[in-house]
C-alpha cells in the first residue's frame, strides 16, 4: 500500500498533538500531546525506513522511543513535584518566571 | 511501490481510525484518566502500524516501551495525583481555543503532508526491514548514539528521582 496514507495519518496525529499542546491547560494532557507528536514522528521514520528499504530509520525510531521513555519519566516526576508545591495541575498557575509579579 | 491489498487497506483503516479517535479523545476529555485511555489506544494502534510496515522489532519495542512502560507510568501518576472534578483546571473556552488552534495548524498539516509526499518519490524501495538488520546496525554504525541514549536514560532516571523526592531540608527544618 502506498506510503501517502501513512504520511497523511502521521501529519494528522502530529497536528492533533500540536492543537492539544497549545489549547489545553491540564499538565497531563500537555504531556500526552507531546508524546503524540513524538510518536507520529516515529511513524514517519518507520514508513521512510520501509519505503527506502534502509534500516537506519528503524534504528532512529528505536532511539526516539528511548527518548520518549526518558521524557515520560522526567515529565511525570516534574508534574508530581509541581503538584506537591502548589496543589494544582493548571499550567496557568505556574508563572513564577513571567514578568508580571503574580505569584498565585 | 509497496503492493496494495484490500486486507492491508482494511487493517490500515481500522488502525488509523483508532489512532485518530484516540488522539482526539486525548485532547478533548476533561477527565485526565479518560485521556490516558485514549493515549493507550493510540500507542497500541501505533504498534499495529509498525507491524503493518513489516518492522516487527519496532512493533515489539513499541508494545514493550510505550504501552508497557510509558502509558502505565502515566496512568499510575494520574491515579496517584487523584484530582477531583473541582480541582481540574477550569477550561470553559477549551473548545473555542481548540477550533482556533485547529484552523491555525491546518496549513502546517498540509505542508507536512506535501513535503513528505514529495520527498519519498526520490527513494527506491526494497524488502522488509528485519530485526536482524536493525540489531546489526544498532550495534555497528549506530553504537555511539545507542550508548548516548543509555546515558540519557540513566540521567533521566536520576533526575526523576531527584525532582520527585520530598524536600529533605524542608522536613529537617520542620522537626
Amino acid at each position: 500500500m502506498s506510503p501517502n496514507l501513512f504520511f497523511l495519518l502521521a501529519s494528522v496525529i502530529f497536528s492533533i498533538g500540536l492543537v492539544g499542546l497549545v489549547s489545553r491547560r491540564n499538565l497531563f494532557i500537555i504531556y500526552m500531546s507531546i508524546e503524540l507528536m513524538l510518536s507520529s514522528v516515529n511513524l514517519i521514520l518507520a514508513t521512510f525506513s520501509r519505503v527506502l528499504g534502509n534500516a537506519d530509520g528503524s534504528v532512529i525510531a528505536l532511539l526516539i522511543m528511548a527518548v520518549i521513555a526518558a521524557e515520560a519519566a522526567l515529565f511525570l516526576a516534574m508534574i508530581v513535584h509541581l503538584y506537591r508545591s502548589r496543589k494544582t495541575i493548571d499550567s496557568d498557575q505556574y508563572n513564577a518566571l513571567s514578568q508580571e509579579k503574580n505569584y498565585a | 511501490m509497496l503492493e496494495t491489498s484490500i486486507l492491508e487497506l482494511l487493517v490500515f483503516s481500522v488502525l488509523a481510525l483508532f489512532m485518530i479517535g484516540g488522539s482526539i479523545a486525548v485532547i478533548t476529555n476533561k477527565q485526565t484518566i479518560f485521556s490516558a485511555f485514549g493515549f493507550l489506544l493510540v500507542m497500541i494502534a501505533l504498534a499495529g502500524m509498525f507491524a503493518l510496515l513489516q518492522s516487527q522489532f519496532l512493533a515489539l519495542a513499541q508494545i514493550m516501551i510505550s504501552v508497557g512502560a510509558v502509558v502505565v507510568l502515566s496512568m499510575l501518576t494520574i491515579l496517584t495525583v487523584n484530582l477531583k472534578e473541582e480541582n481540574l483546571p477550569k477550561e470553559k473556552n477549551r473548545y473555542k481555543w481548540m477550533i482556533v488552534a485547529t484552523l491555525l495548524v491546518l496549513p502546517i498539516t498540509y505542508l507536512l503532508y506535501r513535503s513528505m509526499d514529495e520527498a519519498y518519490i526520490y527513494f527506491v524501495d526494497i524488502d522488509k526491514v528485519s530485526s536482524q538488520v536493525v540489531g546489526k546496525l544498532l550495534f555497528s554504525d549506530w553504537v555511539l548514539p545507542f550508548e548516548i541514549v543509555s546515558i540519557l536514560l540513566l540521567t533521566a532516571m536520576l533526575g526523576a528521582i531527584v525532582i520527585a523526592r520530598k524536600d529533605d531540608t524542608e522536613q529537617k527544618g520542620r522537626t
